[in-house]
C-alpha cells in the first residue's frame, strides 16, 4: 500500500447537540465512512453518569474498542465541552498517543440543549445535530448550537412526515440564521445525507479532497 | 493548494518584521484575517485578503496568533491577522439591573470583560441575536445596550 502523506496533528470533529437527536447514531455512520476512505478514526463519547454511549459504540464492532474512550461528565454536560474541557482534551491526548495513527478523533457530546457550543481548545470543528422530531420551528429559534457550529446537521428526516415537520421550511430558516453555512440533512437508520456529510468535512478539516 | 503546517516566525521578531516589510512594498504579502475564536483552530480552510484560498494543519502544541508568520521566503510571505473584537456595551441603570444583567449573561455563556459602570459582552455573532436575547432587560429600561 502507498505511505499517504500525513498531515501533522490530528483533526478533532465534535458532535454536539439535543438529547436523543442522533449522535451516536451519527458517529455509528461515520466511523465506516471514514474508514471507507482510508482514515484513521477514535472516538471519545460524553455521558451524564454512565458510559453508556461508549459502551454501545464498543460493542458495535465498527471500531476497535480501546479506540473509545468515556468520559463522565457527571451534571452539566456542556461545562465539559466549553467551560472547562479538561476531562475531554486528556481523553483526546491519550488517544492521539496511544495510537499514532490515528488521524480523526470525534468527540461526542452528552445530549444538551440548543444552547451547547464546543469549545475551540478541544476540537477544530463541530457539528450540531437536531431531528426533524424536534419541531420544525427549532432553527428558528437561534440556539447557539444551531447558529455557531460549523455545520448543522438536521437528522431523522425519515420521521419528518410523521411529525408533520416541514424539512424545508427547518432548512430555510436554519440556512438564515445561519447566514449561509452548511447545513445537511441525514437520516442515520438508511445512511442518506452521510457521503454529502462526510465529503464536507474531507473539505474542511480533512484536507484529503 | 497549499496546506500551511508551521507557525514558522511571528512579526513581533524584528528581523522578520523587516522581511515582511520590505516584501510588502512590492505587494507580496497576504494576510489571512481570522477572528479570536477561529486562531483557536488547528485545522482550518480560509481564504486571504487576496482571495487565495489556503488550509492550515497544525500540530497541537502550535497555536495561530496575530502576527503568526505562515509563510516567508524571497518573494513571498503569508501573514495571520486577528481581525478586532467587538463588544456590546451594557450599561445598567441601578445596582438590581446589574445583578440581573450579570446574571443573566452567565446564564447564556456570554463572555464578558467589565469597564467603569457597563459590562461588555463579545459578540461572537450578529448582534441581533444579542440584543434579542437581552431585550426583556433593555425594553424595561433596566439596562441601556449601546452597539460597537
Ligand atoms: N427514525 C430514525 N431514528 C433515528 C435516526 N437516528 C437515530 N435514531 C434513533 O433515535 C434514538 C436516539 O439516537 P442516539 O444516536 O442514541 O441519539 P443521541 O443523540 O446519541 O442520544 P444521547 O447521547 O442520549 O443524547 C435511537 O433510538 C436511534 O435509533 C434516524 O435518522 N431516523
Ligand atoms: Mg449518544
Amino acid at each position: 500500500m502507498n505511505e499517504k502523506t500525513r498531515l501533522p496533528g490530528v483533526a478533532r470533529i465534535g458532535i454536539g447537540g439535543p438529547v436523543g437527536s442522533g449522535k451516536t447514531a451519527l458517529v455509528e455512520r461515520l466511523i465506516p465512512a471514514l474508514k471507507a476512505r482510508n482514515i484513521e478514526v477514535a472516538v471519545v463519547a460524553n455521558d451524564l453518569v454512565t458510559r453508556e454511549d461508549a459502551e454501545r459504540i464498543r460493542r458495535s464492532g465498527l471500531i476497535d474498542p480501546a479506540r473509545v474512550l468515556a468520559v463522565e461528565t457527571g451534571a452539566c454536560p456542556h461545562t465539559a465541552i466549553r467551560e472547562d474541557p479538561t476531562m475531554n482534551i486528556l481523553a483526546v491526548e491519550k488517544l492521539i498517543e496511544t495510537f499514532p495513527e490515528v488521524e480523526v478523533i470525534l468527540v461526542e457530546s452528552g445530549g444538551d440543549n440548543l444552547a451547547s457550543t464546543f469549545s475551540l481548545e478541544l476540537v477544530d470543528y463541530w457539528l450540531f445535530v437536531i431531528d426533524t422530531s424536534d419541531g420544525d420551528d427549532i432553527p428558528r429559534k437561534k440556539g447557539p448550537g444551531i447558529v455557531r457550529s460549523d455545520i448543522l446537521v438536521i437528522n431523522k428526516v425519515d420521521l419528518a412526515p410523521y411529525v408533520g415537520a416541514n424539512v424545508e421550511n427547518m432548512v430555510r430558516d436554519a440556512s438564515q440564521v445561519r447566514s449561509g453555512r452548511t447545513v445537511i440533512l441525514t437520516n442515520c437508520k438508511t445512511g442518506e445525507g452521510i457521503e454529502t456529510l462526510v465529503d464536507q468535512l474531507a473539505h474542511d478539516v480533512l484536507f484529503t479532497a | 493548494m497549499p496546506t500551511y503546517t508551521k507557525v514558522l516566525a511571528h512579526l513581533s521578531q524584528p528581523d522578520v518584521a523587516d522581511r515582511v516589510h520590505a516584501l510588502s512594498h512590492d505587494g507580496a504579502v497576504e494576510f489571512l484575517v481570522l477572528s479570536r475564536e477561529d486562531t483557536l483552530r488547528r485545522r482550518l480552510r480560509g481564504t486571504t485578503d487576496k482571495g487565495t484560498e489556503v488550509t492550515i494543519a497544525l500540530n497541537r502544541d502550535e497555536q495561530l496568533s496575530d502576527g503568526a508568520v505562515l509563510s516567508l521566503d524571497a518573494d513571498k510571505a503569508l501573514i495571520v491577522r486577528m481581525s478586532e473584537e467587538r463588544w456590546l456595551r451594557l450599561e445598567p441603570r441601578d445596582t438590581d439591573a446589574a445583578i440581573e444583567a450579570g446574571y443573566f449573561a452567565g446564564n447564556l455563556h456570554w463572555r464578558v470583560r467589565f469597564a467603569p459602570g457597563a459590562l461588555l459582552i463579545a459578540l461572537e455573532g450578529p448582534v441581533e441575536h444579542y440584543l434579542q436575547r437581552i431585550a426583556p432587560l433593555t425594553t424595561s429600561g433596566k439596562v441601556l445596550a449601546l452597539q460597537p
